[in-house]
């Protein structure tokens, strides 16, 4: 069990990161902030439920990320399977790969066309079932174990979620660059 | 030589984020090796997932840390009170 009067001198140090995925949740930073301080003050509260040595970083994500949805997500409509359609693996690389007749090698650099403001808008326009885990993933680099903890769901679903999101995410990329001009439209 | 890629392809996300172990770990690396285009489509995503990673990397302001230090003393005041 954990000791609450050594909280703040373990949890502190992943603010910034929890302040982070906060932002890239809520897209605001005052919403940001308030999750974040919201996420504290209830790892403090549960702190002496804590598990001293267990990952206490994936402890506080699964604060926040529950903090999160509670607050923010309720409104949210899931978009069905239809609507996002059957995609290819690797679906910005395939496409690229049309564009140029030749696979779109690292040299390329095919990916220095986007800026971080469209991977910020690609990620904001993934469904939310799909964020969370590529956030994770990506962002954070959290284990497939770890996120399933977080989001407290199996592996496979956090390995499908992942796969779905990632495609969805590289089709809005590729919409992005078509809309920029950047690639001819096929 | 499909075969190969199709197997790579179907891994290429556990691939990157390291959670291939094993003999299926070592098939891959040994295909990637061998075959250009598969090598090219992983550094693809490898260089895409370092990109996500990249963006938006945002600091917080300082008063959060205050704010949230100052939460905590008053939870940790409540409860002295409480008993």
């Amino acid at each position: 069990m954990a000791d609450q009067a050594n909280f703040e001198r373990d949890a502190m140090e992943f603010a910034p990161q929890l302040y982070a995925a906060a932002l890239r949740m809520t897209r605001n930073p005052a919403d940001a902030e308030d999750v974040v301080q919201e996420t504290y003050l209830k790892a403090y509260r549960a702190y002496d439920s804590f598990e001293e040595g267990t990952n206490l970083k994936a402890w506080l994500y699964r604060i926040l990320t529950n903090t999160y949805i509670n607050k923010y997500r309720k409104a949210q409509r899931r978009p069905s399977e239809v609507e996002l359609g059957e995609l290819q693996d690797m679906y910005l690389f395939r496409r690229l790969g049309e564009q140029s007749g030749a696979t779109p090698s690292a040299e390329d650099r095919a990916l220095d066309m986007f800026v971080d403001g469209d991977i910020i808008d690609a990620i904001d326009s993934l469904p939310e079932n799909f964020k969370l885990p590529v956030i994770y993933a990506d962002v954070e680099g959290f284990s497939y174990k770890e996120i399933a903890e977080i989001l407290d769901v199996p592996i496979g679903t956090v390995m499908s979620r992942l796969h779905r999101g990632r495609k969805v995410l590289q089709r809005k990329l590729w919409n992005l660059a078509v809309e920029h001009g950047l690639v001819e439209p096929a | 030589m499909k075969r190969a890629c199709d197997n790579a392809v179907e891994y290429v996300y556990q691939y990157i984020d390291s959670e291939l172990t094993g003999v299926r770990k070592t098939r891959i690396s040994m295909h990637l090796k061998r075959c250009g285009h598969c090598h090219d489509a992983f550094q693809f995503e490898k260089d895409l997932k370092a990109k996500i990673a990249a963006s938006g990397k945002t600091q917080p302001p300082q008063e959060l840390f205050d704010q949230i230090r100052a939460l905590i003393e008053t939870e940790r005041k409540n409860r002295a009170q409480d008993g």
